[in-house]
């Protein structure tokens, strides 16, 4: 746990959750759902702390049948599907559930981590084949459990970055409109490129030259592909996936016309406050940062290899920092659609202010007053194979439209922390993901492969100092 | 239509006291749109008005006449002159219209009963039919919504009877539309009005580079007809003329189906090939694939019940036999829904579309008295039937603020302020019409959106541009929901433009095309809550975007 909650805090839990009185030793997780009507408006340090606390014993709690984990009527995908036929058994390594908790996967270095390759998940849309009981990849690929540290600060990138390229879009809707000409724009946010996009004068665009980002122009920086939106999304989606725990938001009365979509007997297993409490502890959870060797050695070897890192175009999507407006992080967010809870759904939102946690004061700013996120990456999808390194190319299904060979870019803060490395976590030491970069990695990894030993060992070193120190 | 219906009467008040009717309104699971009338704020002042010939029609052709995209109107009027209005509203804003002058007889621009749009020179502009009492017209559609009678230039008669229905195809191997023309009493017939149904009529374009409907042939018999729908009722790829009647005039006629084979004489569906013998006072048809199986669903409106068939499942397979699940789908609507008058309804318009974007269909009903007729409501609500997740409709008119006090007859559901959210236009007898402009949910704090949603524009170059016929397949996870691109059908009342669907919660979906030569599509990967282009052959899906507000 980042902070710990006292006995103040526990009282103000009170006035945050929905009465429901349970004896000590009952089995369930979620003791008190936690009330949406509390959450509008910015919440104050300890609101925010409370708020993160209750998130973060859902994120740690082993949910019981008690609370209604399982799903033995509805699949794991996204879109609240039916089974064709009950479950055969509770638990299931591919189609799911397959998990206890959040923190049964990510764990490493605490709850909010990442997870090694024991704790690989099966991404499968959860349309087809849903009760395969099989790792054939055909079926589903297999993935590495991502860390969250620092995930809120992503959120806030990924958001201002698609303000900027539906603003950029808008501007040249209007200046084609107006000079009655077809308009090529640049797409580009934070200095990350996203190719062009063809406006015509009345208004129909050509998307056919848009990189790394989806056509409808939000950055989705979650998940090794890079296809959710937000922080609740996802956990939406997790939730459901991995436990079967379903947020009435998405698969309650209002867009399945019962409260019990998965026929286990429970309602509404999570309500809008406590998604919004899970949002809260990944949101909070602090960015990893940079380890300072005691060993000299070790100091100036990392600083070498930093120096080599750019120098060798590693920089280029493993981009040092982004810059980042503004830390308040509104839930639910902007840019979400139907079924995960839009802003536009509540009267207020819940603001919770980053600024508000003793780790926010570490974070740089330039000149212009931007927070620099020290995220080592760019929030864009590139191809990541091409016909001579191809290993990240080794899924055989697409998702969420998202090719087999096209990853967003991996962060790389917290990467000391989180082997094993690559999309499906098999990969056991810095050296072999670095030369299974192929497509848009491939000049790189070239120039480090044919480097001297001593930078490649100085990248190495620079790596391991990318450390989470909760 | 206002002479006593006496013998409808019985059946009518028998349907009135059902079961279902006693039993409390269920609640609807999925959002309840919340609608307010723009009409006067939008600068329409508009009403369909007239005598005995004008209890029916009253339509609305919803269609873009200026190549902006928004959906204008043309409102007929009856003895009031019909209206073309230009959509002036601003995205996701309220509604605003501008008159515009038609450069067409002011005589003619009368005893207009209903309109359709389609293309019928492929010039990628639309037209319009314009149904009258009288000379029917073609409106060449010339851009900028201005339009020039066409009907000598196309050779088409008009005739001189008192239409009130129309559909259109394109049929294999033409190079034009296929105009079916519906027509009503003839009132000039011996013993008219009982008994009188003028014929209507099949116009198929003359061989050459230009439209010509010289040659027309009747679709006899005829039986008073009030709406025809060409619709690919058996998934052969060859449309069928689904046309309904009033019984209150024929004498021995019948719900009919045409067979309508290139090249060939229209022969009506038979006993002996399944078609069974139903007589109602049909108003109109509206058409939609309910159970996803490719075989459309029918809502028939009536007086009293509205009908809604679906193929027998015991019937012999390929066979027209059509059961009615009205009833057990909760979609009678026989009588109304709220207010102290238990007589029963009077249907006209009927449309099948997704209004509150859960992805489930849903049925629109613009209802109202003929004029003053004793054995039925006077305060006659029009229906919104929401589409439930267990298959049944749940009336939510009233929660809409549907539920005015008018005759309502033809009517449009389409996006007038390119929000994502479909709206209604009602056109009222002896009353302003209707243009519910749908503001989402209502909450306490205001209004907030529905489920996400994605509207879908077609394009094929040369021959029907727009993709009459065409069949737009949807997938979301598991569940695809097909629409049918159609001219024809409602009462009176036609629309082209976007094809929209609902999508719940689904952030992506799979578009497929089956283009009306049959030919299907690959699968288009598009975001929700976007405006794309299809065009034929195309290897991805454009985007549009509706003019940014302001």
């Amino acid at each position: 746990m980042w902070f710990r909650v006292g006995t103040a805090l526990l009282a103000l839990a009170g006035s945050l959750a929905t009465a429901q009185e349970l004896a000590p030793w009952s089995e369930q997780v979620i003791r008190r759902h936690v009330d949406m009507a509390t959450l509008a408006g910015p919440l104050d340090k300890e609101q925010l702390q409370v708020l993160a606390a209750q998130g973060e014993v859902l994120f740690t709690g082993r949910f019981t049948t008690a609370d209604g984990a399982g799903r033995p009527m509805a699949t794991q995908a996204i879109i609240p599907t039916k089974r064709s036929r009950p479950v055969d058994a509770a638990f299931q390594r591919l189609a799911g559930p397959d998990a206890n908790a959040c923190s049964s996967c990510h764990f490493e270095p605490v709850a909010g981590g990442a997870g090694p390759f024991t704790a690989n998940a099966f991404v499968s849309e959860g349309f087809e084949s849903a009760d395969f009981d099989t790792l054939d990849p055909q079926f589903s690929n297999e993935r590495n459990t991502n860390h969250l540290f620092g995930a809120g600060l992503i959120e806030l990138l990924a958001r201002e970055m698609t303000a900027d390229l539906r603003r950029q879009r808008r501007e040249g809707q209007i200046k084609a409109r107006d000079g009655g000409e077809p308009v090529r724009l640049a797409l580009s946010s934070k200095g990350v490129d996203f190719g062009h996009l063809v406006v015509d004068p009345d208004g129909t665009i050509d998307n056919s030259e848009i990189d790394g980002v989806d056509a409808d122009l939000t950055v989705r920086p979650f998940s090794q592909k890079g296809v959710f939106a937000s922080l609740r999304q996802f956990t939406i989606n997790a939730m459901n996936s991995h436990h079967g725990m379903q947020a009435a938001e998405r698969f309650g009365v209002r867009w399945t016309g019962t409260p019990d979509f998965d026929e286990d007997g429970h309602g509404d297993e999570l309500t809008p406050g406590d998604i919004s409490a899970l949002v809260a502890f990944q949101a909070t959870l602090p960015p990893p940062g940079r380890f300072a060797p005691d060993d000299a050695a070790w100091r100036d070897a990392a600083a070498r290899g930093e120096v080599f890192f750019s120098a060798i175009g590693c920089a280029e999507c493993h981009r040092p920092s982004l810059p980042l407006k503004s830390i308040a992080f509104a839930d639910p967010a902007p840019f979400d659609g139907a079924g995960t809870l839009r802003t536009t759904e509540v009267e207020t939102a819940a603001v919770y202010d980053l600024a508000l946690l003793a780790w926010a004061t570490k974070l740089e700013r330039n000149d212009a007053g931007d927070y620099l996120v020290p995220l080592f990456g760019d929030l864009k999808r590139h191809i990541m194979t091409d016909n001579e390194v191809s290993v990240f190319g080794n899924e055989l299904l697409a998702q969420r439209f998202v090719e087999r060979s096209v990853f967003i870019t991996a962060e790389l803060w917290g990467v000391a922390s989180t082997d094993p490395y690559g999309h499906r976590g098999d990969m056991t030491t810095l050296d072999e993901v670095i030369r299974a970069h192929g497509g848009a990695g491939r000049a790189s990894r070239d120039a480090y492969v044919a480097a001297s030993e001593a930078d490649r060992s100085a990248l190495i070193a620079f790596l391991q100092t990318l450390k989470i120190e909760p | 239509m206002s002479r006593a219906r006496t013998i409808c009467l019985g059946v009518a008040l028998a349907l009135a006291s059902m079961p279902a009717a006693a039993e409390p309104a269920a609640a609807p699971t999925g959002d309840v749109p919340d609608f307010i009338d723009d009409a006067e704020a939008a600068g329409i002042t508009h009403a369909y008005t007239g005598p005995w010939e004008f209890f029916v029609g009253g339509g609305v052709a919803a269609f873009d006449c200026d190549g902006d995209r928004r959906p204008d109107l043309f409102l007929a009027g009856g003895t009031s002159p019909a209206q073309l209005m230009r959509n002036a509203s601003e995205t996701g804003g309220p509604l605003r219209f501008d008159a515009v002058p038609l450069d067409v007889d002011a005589k003619e621009l009368e005893k207009i009963t209903g309109a359709y749009p389609l293309d019928v020179d492929n010039d990628g502009v639309l037209d319009l039919f314009v149904l009258r009492l009288g000379r029917n017209l073609l409106l060449r559609g010339e851009g900028d919504c201005r339009f020039r009678k066409a009907n000598d230039l196309w050779a088409f008669d008009g005739g001189n009877d008192w239409t009130t229905a129309f559909a259109a195809t394109f049929e294999a191997g033409q190079q034009f539309p296929t105009l079916a023309i519906g027509n009503y009493v003839d009132r000039k017939a011996p013993g008219a009005p009982f008994g009188t149904c003028a014929d209507s009529w099949l116009a198929r374009p003359a061989p050459g580079d230009a439209p010509s409907y010289s040659d027309q042939s009747p679709l006899s018999p005829s039986y008073c007809t009030l709406s025809m729908l060409f619709t690919d009722w058996n998934q052969s790829g060859v449309p069928a003329l689904r046309v309904t009647n009033d019984r209150q005039y024929y004498r021995g006629g019948q719900e009919q189906l045409w067979n309508v084979e290139p090249g060939a004489r229209p022969r009506l569906f038979t006993a002996g090939e399944g078609w069974q013998h139903l007589s109602i006072w049909g108003m109109g048809i509206a058409e939609a694939d309910l159970d996803a199986d490719g075989y459309p669903e029918y809502a028939l409106t009536s007086m009293g019940d509205t009908k809604l068939q679906q193929l027998d499942a015991e019937a012999e397979d390929g066979l027209p036999v059509y059961s009615d699940i009205a009833f057990q789908r909760g979609a009678t609507a026989q009588r109304p829904y709220q207010g102290e008058d238990y007589r029963p309804s009077t249907g006209w318009h009927s449309q099948f579309a997704d209004v509150n974007n859960d992805g489930l269909f849903d049925l629109f009903i613009a209802k109202g008295n003929v004029e003053a007729m004793p054995e039925f409501a006077a305060y006659d609500p029009d229906n919104l039937l929401l589409g439930q997740w267990d298959g049944r409709f749940v009336e939510v008119g009233g929660a809409a603020g549907l539920a005015a006090d008018t005759r309502g007859r033809g009517a449009a559901i389409v996006d007038l302020n390119l929000d994502g959210m479909l709206d209604i236009v009602v056109v009222n007898r002896n009353a302003p019409i209707g243009l519910f402009r749908n503001r989402g949910v209502r909450t306490e704090w205001g209004h907030m959106p529905m489920g996400n949603w994605i509207a879908i524009e077609l394009e094929q170059p040369d021959i029907n541009k727009v993709a009459i016929g065409a069949r737009v397949s949807v997938k979301t996870g598991n569940r695809t929901v097909t629409r049918t691109i159609a001219v024809g059908g409602g009462h009176a009342s036609g629309q082209l433009g976007f094809v929209h669907a609902g999508l719940g919660t689904a952030e992506r979906a799979e578009v497929r095309i089956k283009w009306p030569d049959g030919e299907w599509s690959h699968t288009y990967r598009v975001f929700a809550n976007n405006f794309v282009r299809i065009e034929r052959s195309a290897p991805a899906a454009g985007y549009w975007l509706p003019p940014p507000k302001p």
